[in-house]
This record gives C-alpha cells, structure tokens and sequence, in this order.
C-alpha cells in the first residue's frame, strides 16, 4: 500500500469514526443517566434520515437545512418513547435490565414494522445536495463533503454537549440525578422529567447523525441494524455512560475497521473491532473510561 | 406455580420450610408430569402437518430458552450469545453426518460437548464483566463466531450445508412428511432441560446463585465456590443448546451461517424465558408457548401481504408483554394458588 | 393451565383454518387452481417481494384474461385445458430464512393444496423449499434464484426456466473475449462480491472463468454485506484499478459502492455486473448518474421488444401495476408463472406427478416467450439450458441491448470510463 492510500484509509476511517462516536454519543448518554441500554438506537437513527427524506422531499431545500429541525424532531421521539415505554420499564419491580433491553427491542422491531408499513420497503436516497457527491482533494487524497460535514457536525456536538453537561443547570440536574435518583427528588427535581429530556437529548443526537447520514447513505427501514451493532460495541468500549469515552471510541473504531479491512479479507473487518473491544475488556472491565 | 421456591427462606419457620419445600416439590413433578403428558397427546388431535411445525418449534424454543434460562435466569450471567452454542450444534452435526455419514445422534453429542468447552473459555473470559459489559461482550463474541463460519470454507462458507434427502429413518432423524417423531424429539428434549432445571433449583448450585443474586456482597464470601458452579453451568446451559441446534438442523436438512448463528436467534432464545418468567421452572415453556405460535401464525396469515404488519404485532407483543408483566407471564398464574406463608 | 392453554391455541387455530379450508374447497369447484408463492415479504428484502407480487399478479392476468399476445396460456381466459380454470395465487413471507421458507412450503401444500410452487428469490431459501416440494411430489419452479448448486441436487420436481449463474457469467466472459478480439486491450479483472451465498457463488463462476480464459484477477474482494462503510474496500479497487470491475452487490452495497467510488475519485475503466442491485429501479434512482455506460448480465431488457412485441406488452403491463420497468428479477418472476401454467395447462390435471411429467415435457420455442431466450425445455436436472443470458448497457437513461449480437440494439459503448 501507498502512503497515499494509508493516508487515505485513515483519513475515512477518522471521519467514519467521528459519524460513529455522534451515533452512539446518544446511547452512551442515555446510559449514563439511568443505566437503560437502548436497543432501539439504530431505528432512532433509521426515523432520522426518514425524516431527512421526507424534509427534503416536501420542502425542496437542502438536506442540511433541515438537519437542526430532524433533530428537534427527534428530541420529541425520544422523550415520547421515554414516557410512552421507557418510564414503564423503570418501573419494573422484577429483573429490571432484561425488561429494560426487551421493551426497546420490541420497540426496535415495531419502528422497522412500522417503517415498512408506512413508508414501504423500498430504498430512498436524497438526490441533488449541497454536500452530496461533493468531494475535497487534497493531493490525492479524497475527503467527501458529506463526511466532513458529518466530523464536523460530530465534534460540535459533543462540543455543545460538553458545554451543556459542566455550564448549565440543566446538565446539573442531569448530573444530579444520576448521582443518586432518590436524592434529587428531596430538591424538587422531577425525575421523569429529566429522564425524559435526557431521552429526548440522546434521541436528538442521532438525530443530527441521521440527517447528515442521509445525505450520502441510502435510506431504509433496516437501515439502523448496520449502525446499531457499531453504536454498542462504540459505547461499550468507551465505558458505559461516558460520553466524552463514546467520542475515543467511535473514532478508534472508525480507524480499526479501515485499517482492518485493508489488512484482512473485508468480509472479516469486523473482528478488528470485535478483537479490539475484547482486547480491551480484558484489561478494563468497565471500558475505556467506564465509571463502573 | 413456582412462586414456593421463591420465597426467602427467612418468612417461614426452619422446619417448616423444609416440608413445605419437599412436599411443594413432589407436587411440581407431578404438575410437570401431567402437564408434558397432556402436551404428549396434542398432536393426536391436531394432525395438520404446519400446526405441527408450529408446536415443534414452540417446543424447541422452549427447551434452548430453558437451557439459557440456567445461565440467564438462575445465574444472572444475561447472555445475548447463544446463538454461538446453537450454531456450534447444528454445524458439527451436519458436518459429521454429510461429510463423514456420522449419525446425528453422535453429531448432536459431540457437538455438545464442543460447544460446553467453548463455553467454558468463554466464561473464563467474560464472567467478571458486569451487567451489559456481560451482555455485548457474549454479542461481541457470537458475532466473532458467525464471521468466522461464514467465511470458513471447510464448513460451507456462505453457502452453507445441504443434507441429502433420504428415506424416513430414526437413526438419521430424517422424515420426510412426518412430524411426530420431531414432535416427541423436540418434547423429551424440552422434558430433559426441565428436569435439569428442576434438579438445579434443589442443588448447592442453585442456593449459591440465588444467594448471589439476592446478595451481590455475599457473591465475595462465595467467590470461586460460585465462580465454579457458574463455569459449570454455562458447559451445561452450552451443551444443550447444541444439542438443539444438532436437532434444528437436522428437522430443516440445510442451515447457512445466518439461518443458525445471527443475533436474532440469541436474542429468540432469551425472549421466551424473559418473556414467561425468567428464572422460573416454566416461564421459557410458557413465553414460547405464546410467543412462537404467534409470531408464526402472524407471519404466515399476514407477512404474505408485505407491508410489515407482522412485525408491528410482533414488536407490540414484546414491548407490551415486558412493560406489563415484567416478572413474566407466569405470573398471572399465582393468584390461584394463593401464597401460602 | 399450560396444556390447556396450548391446546386451546391449537384448537382455535385448527378450526380457523377448517374455515378457510372449506372456503377454498368450495373455490376450487369454481376452477381456481392455487400455486403458492414463497418470497421474502418483510425484512431486509422486503421489495423484491412487494415487486415479485406485481409480476406475478402481472402473470395471473395474462393467464385468466384473454390477451392478444404471443405467450403461453395467454390466448383465452384461464386455461382450456382445465375447462377455462383460473389461477389463483397463495403469497407467503419466507423473511430470507430457510427455515421458514420450508415451513411456508409445508403449509401451502398442506393447507392450501396447492399444486406448485414458485419462488424465492435467496438461493439458500429456494433450497430448502425444492427440497420440501420433492417430498410431497409439487414442482418448484424455481424462477429467480441463480446458484448453479441448485439443479446438482437431483430432485425431480426442481425446474428452473432461467440462466444460473455460470451460464450468466460465461456469457460475460463471451462478451470481453468478442471485445478483446474487436482490440481492445483487457488483461485484469477486479472481483467484488458479498459474503452470501449469491457473491460466493458468483464469484467462484467468474474466478474459474477468468483463469480459463487468460485474465488475470488483480483484485478480488470479498466484503460483509450491509456495511456501515465500503471506504477501505474501494480503496484496494481503486489501488488495483482492473480493466474490468465485476461487483456482484444487491440494492443496498450497490448504492454504497457506487457513491463511495465517486467519493474516492474512482471512476472503474469498465463495470459488468452481476445484476442483482444493479438492476433495481431504486439503485439508478440513487446513483445512475454515476452508472453511464454500466453493463450487466440480464434476463430481460425493455428494448427486446424491437424484436419481440411481446416483451413491450408484457412490460406495459407490468409497468401499469408496478409504476417500474420489468427488470432481471421480476421478468423471471413473470415468465416462471407463465411457464407452469403452459404446464398445468397441458397436464390437463392439478396432480404434483402429473404437472412434473408436463413441465418435463415443456418445449416453448423462444419467440412464444418475452424473454431473449432461444426456448424452454429441461434437461434431466431440471434445468432450462437454452435460457441464453443477454447483457445489456445503462446509457444514462435506460438499458440498451449489447450482447449476442442476435439479440443486441446496438454496439456497446466501450470503456465505460476513460
């Protein structure tokens, strides 16, 4: 292999890895807050570019015009499915996780029914766009737009996400009650409330990765199983609930399944990732920067 | 129907407890006895050959989701990656018996066994992770498994294994249109995992899990005693899982990496249990009991249609079922008896 | 409470379907006979299902209307020789698993007594259903699954009226050898192919075939279907940048690989595909722009109606419920039905045995079909070897017939890109 072409598997490597980190930044997060894998997050992602599709298609503008308004959507999704399912698995008395991973499951399984029901099986893809087909070459090495705008998009929300978490009084609250939920109640505190908005924030973060996503990506009711699997394997090798670990990981993961893919047969590139995650829960149990 | 077991040891005076204990378990065999006896003589009324297919499935899921039920519900250890047991099963069975005419009876043993030793290095591995670290890291592994076979020529590859069609025969367990004897395969299979179940939940073994679980702390003054016992739980849960899928591939005559090993079947065979009781003796039969013939039926009456319906039902199913009996299906069934401390 | 449960259940389920088996008991008095359709309805190939519907939908109407066209069974309404007996489809969802592929089988046969089978689109599905078929003497025809496996099994009531793979592809390797010979310089050949049965397959055909015929492989890339990202895997084609890039990718990889290529400044000298996503509607939608001058193995092609009228027909039809062109998979779809009801039609019976020996018997010549073959009749495996493959070209627009020459519109454009 060239330099060139090195520089050009990590390069896309980087930039998948950054599109990685922002899908699974929602889940991690989500975690965090109150210890509930969502096995839903793909389809999350899956309504996203729907919802990208369907801006374009009704209002002719740019895909990325309408990138803040799916994740506002989204936002509404997510703390939607929080109180219409996921209040009532936290309510559980008995095995709690498995209730947690089979209500989104289920949940997970409805969407794609309810995709294909809806909006028919068949795969979209928005045409004509600012970004779309669009790529930078720098020296041979290619950067397609829709990529750098999903790196750039990626590191600003987590930028904002940062932000949110140590300025504001909302990432106070959120802070707080995964602290300790009983507590927060006795400062008024309402902790359905905060979990809510805490769903409708990881919601929205998947959001923005599935508005940019479609852009390049074709759009299908199975979409989300591609990302889904990588989201987890993203948030776990980062460390359970932490969010800044999910940004490490997401872009190590990018580069290993490149780097992977070049070395190994590509069917496998996978196992670079699955090996990696392994490798390092023999060493870490708790993930790179897990707090468990 | 299980709810005696469950009762901490601490509501009801020693002695007491103690008879009640032994008494409420003969009458859990004598239930059981009537019950798979009833279950025996369902085909003698219905004969139709795809309500046939229904329950040999119905029974096949319930016995693999008993088999996980041992690690998932009575160990605690939630594995997302049986899949991998059940693909050990089906591969080494059809690769005995199409490349070297080995009788799917010794395929099914020796498949077994492979898979508890694979679950043994898996345990090694992963039992000191913790809750979903446990859960994605059997995913992770599993998924390893399946990239491997699927790109493993020996084995068919992609292509998968094709078993020749051959007369009716037991000792192949080859029949061409008649279901009964995968019917009463299929029921003394689930029969066996019950009683080992049955057997577990009165054995040292099963004492020190629900003590770990009820305790996480009492976990440390147990520690390898515990470790142990979850090592041999995990061979146990894995062999028979194989077992399983040696017969699942047997009834389908062909299996491809993705028609035995994908997530969703990890996934199908937790479901049940979860579903019906986890950790219960009858919660896997009585989740299957429901789940599969109704996500059969809903496929085959609706699926042909296209539109996705099925899944909407199947998913609300799920959600529905979890949120509003999170401790199973089984139980509804208490109220009758009444508790009785 | 648990056997009770379960057999109540049962008992439900049982009579429901005494119903609606009495139902149908009093239909078929009214001549319908029922053939049973087995394809993934829902899951990741949900489409090819709801498209295969339209074609075969497209088929029943050929048969149970009188239409003025040159195919089988089309001439009058329903088929003379049953007294004027209309077909009637049976759809059932198989969800790309051969397990339930095989118990969908059982149960049309079973339940719904119907006398054959078509389908089902995954080789690994057509499998298990064939097999089921040979247990209970139904034919299978098998209309669309193309590895070659599949007709080496020796079953009796196996029939496949199109191409299988190695036929497709030596048809291909016919095309670069003519193309050689005009002067054209190719000597490597890059292979792209997923990690299912359809790439294995295909791939193995054109490795073998490339050897034979003196090309050299330079690149040859198996990848995992459904990937997040093809980047790395472009890069190695790119890298290698082969005379010809041979991708045998469905819908989904299809799109990914081909807006990765534009992404990463690749533009491939030549592309022939092994259809599959490259001849789907939504994969031109997506990415045609980028696919001027894209060959690809075909069964069918819009322009074969120049030289056969019914081809056209058949598509306005077809194009009228489907709001698409026929394309390589629903044409197979279209032409398998036809094909067993000719059969049925001239074994005068709805018994499994008797519909074998006919569709046995079958001899359609090549101009009472819509389709470029030379005609239809099996050999003992059940194979139709007179299904002669065409391959066709992507203008920007449409396809365009290039090869054989008997049946081409017109000279290929070669390269593809320069």
């Amino acid at each position: 292999m060239t330099a060139q072409a090195l520089l050009q598997v990590l390069v896309s490597g980087l930039l998948m890895g950054l599109l990685y980190a922002l899908i699974a930044a929602g889940l991690s997060l989500i975690f965090g807050l109150m210890d509930v894998v969502n096995f839903a997050h793909g389809e999350f992602l899956m309504l996203a570019m729907y919802a990208t599709f369907g801006f374009v298609f009704a209002t002719h503008l740019d895909p990325v015009i309408g990138i803040p308004l799916v994740a506002a959507l989204l936002f509404i999704v997510g703390a939607f499915c929080y109180a219409a399912v996921v209040r009532y698995a936290m309510r559980a008395k008995a095995n709690i996780g498995m209730v947690q991973i089979f209500s989104t499951f289920g949940l997970a399984i409805f969407l794609q029914g309810a995709a294909q029901y809806f909006l028919t099986p068949d795969y979209r893809s928005i045409q004509a766009s600012w970004f779309g087909d669009k790529t930078l070459n720098l020296a041979g090495v290619f950067l397609p737009w829709p990529q750098i705008l999903g790196g750039l998009v990626s590191v600003m929300a987590f930028g904002a996400l940062y932000l949110l978490i140590a300025r504001t009084d909302l990432g106070k609250a959120l802070e707080a009650t995964r602290e300790d939920q009983g507590a927060v109640a006795l400062v008024g505190i309402d902790k359905n409330r905060v979990f809510a908005i805490g769903w409708g924030l990881g919601a929205a973060l998947v959001g923005l990765a599935g508005g940019v996503l479609a852009i390049f990506y074709y759009i299908h009711p199975q979409v989300g199983a591609a990302f889904g699997g990588i989201a987890y394997v993203t948030v776990a090798l980062g460390g359970f609930g932490s969010v800044f670990g999910a940004l490490v990981a997401g872009v190590i993961v990018g580069l290993v399944e490149a780097v992977t893919a070049s070395i190994l047969p590509p069917a496998l590139k996978n196992i670079g990732i699955y090996a990696l995650y392994l490798g390092v829960l023999f060493f870490r149990p708790s993930g790179l920067f897990g707090k468990l | 129907m299980t709810q005696e077991t469950q009762i901490p040891a601490q509501d009801l005076p020693h002695d007491a407890a103690l008879t009640h204990f032994a008494k409420s378990r003969r009458n859990q065999l004598i239930r059981a006895a009537v019950i798979f006896a009833g279950i025996a003589l369902v085909p003698l009324a219905v004969r139709d050959t795809y309500l046939q297919n229904v329950m040999i499935l119905t029974l096949l899921y319930a016995a693999v989701s008993q088999c996980w039920n041992i690690l998932g519900g009575y160990c605690g250890q939630i594995s997302l990656g049986h899949a991998l047991y059940f693909g050990i099963g089906a591969y080494a069975t059809s690769v005995l018996y199409v490349n070297y005419a080995v009788l799917p009876w010794f395929g099914m043993a020796l498949g077994g066994v492979l898979s508890a030793a694979v679950a043994l290095l898996v345990g090694k591995l992963t039992f000191r992770l913790k809750g979903h670290y446990f859960a994605i890291a059997t995913i992770v592994i599993a998924e390893i498994g399946l990239l491997l076979v699927h790109n493993w020529d020996y084995v068919g590859g992609a292509l998968g294994i094709q078993w020749p069609i051959t007369g009716d025969s037991w000792a192949t367990l080859q029949f061409a249109r008649n279901k009964l004897p995968y019917f009463y395969f299929a029921l003394v299979f689930l029969i066996v995992t019950w009683l080992i179940t049955f057997k577990i939940e009165d054995s040292s073994w099963g004492y020190g899990w629900r003590a770990v679980k009820d305790n996480p702390e009492a976990a440390e003054s147990l520690g390898i005693e515990v470790f142990r016992s979850k090592m041999a739980a995990a061979a146990l849960s894995a062999f028979f899982t194989a077992v399983g899928g040696g017969f699942y591939a047997a009834f389908v005559a062909y299996i491809d990496p993705e028609s035995v090993m994908s997530f969703r079947f990890s996934l199908l065979f937790a479901l049940p249990a979860v579903l019906g009781g986890i950790g219960t003796l009858w919660g896997a039969t009585l989740g299957a009991a429901l789940l599969i013939p109704l996500t059969e039926i809903t496929r085959s009456y609706l699926g042909g249609s296209g539109s996705g319906i099925d899944l909407i039902i199947y998913g609300g199913l799920i959600m529905l079922v979890s949120l509003m009996k999170p401790e199973g299906l089984l139980s509804l069934f208490q109220f009758r008896k009444g508790r009785p401390a | 409470m648990n056997r009770r449960e379960l057999f109540k259940h049962g008992a439900a389920v049982a009579s429901a379907v005494a119903i609606m088996g009495s139902i149908r008991d009093a239909s078929a008095q009214a001549q319908e006979i029922p053939i049973g359709i087995v394809y993934p309805m829902s899951g990741a190939n949900a489409q090819i299902g709801v498209d295969a519907r339209h074609a075969f939908e497209t088929a029943v109407n050929i048969v149970n209307a009188a239409h003025d066209v040159k195919l089988p069974t089309a001439a009058n309404a329903g088929l003379a020789g049953l007294g004027g007996a209309k077909i009637k489809l049976i759809f059932a969802d198989h969800q790309g698993d051969p397990q339930k592929g095989r118990a969908e089988a059982e149960r049309l046969i079973t339940q719904d007594k119907v006398v054959a089978i078509i389908g089902s689109f995954h080789s690994s599905v057509s499998n298990t259903v064939s097999a089921t078929c040979e247990r209970y003497t139904v034919p299978f025809v098998c209309a669309d699954s193309s590895s070659p496996s599949l007709h080496r099994r020796n079953l009796k009531y196996f029939f496949r009226p199109a191409a299988h793979d190695e036929m497709f592809t030596s048809a291909m390797f016919d095309f670069l050898d003519a193309q050689k010979a005009k002067g054209n310089k190719i000597e490597t050949i890059a292979l792209f192919y997923e990690d299912t049965i359809f790439g294995t397959d295909s791939s193995n055909v054109q490795r073998k075939l490339a050897a034979d015929r003196g090309y050299k492989v330079v690149s040859d890339i198996k990848y995992k279907s459904n990937s997040p990202s093809l980047t790395a895997e472009v890069q190695q084609l790119k890298t290698a940048n082969a005379d010809v890039l041979m991708p045998s990718s469905y819908t989904t990889d299809a799109i990914l690989l081909v807006k990765t290529m534009s992404e990463l400044g690749y533009k491939p000298k030549n592309m022939i595909a092994q259809a599959a996503g490259f001849s789907e509607k939504s994969v031109f939608d997506a990415v045609g722009d980028k696919l001027a001058g894209l060959i690809s193995r075909a069964s069918f092609s819009v322009d074969l109606g120049v030289k056969r009228p019914s081809a056209k027909y058949v598509n306005d039809l077809f194009r009228s419920r489907a709001d698409r062109d026929l394309n390589d998979n629903t044409s197979r779809q279209l032409m398998a039905l036809l094909i067993l009801a000719d059969a049925i039609d001239r074994a005068k019976s709805i018994e499994g045995p008797k519909i074998r020996d006919a569709l046995a018997a079958t001899n359609i010549p090549g101009e009472n079909t819509f389709m470029p073959w030379k005609q239809v009749k099996f050999g003992e495996d059940g194979q139709n070897v007179d299904a002669s493959p065409v391959l066709i070209q992507y203008s920007g627009k449409g396809f365009k017939t290039i090869f054989p020459a008997a049946v081409a519109a017109g000279d290929p454009i070669w390269p593809m890109n320069t």
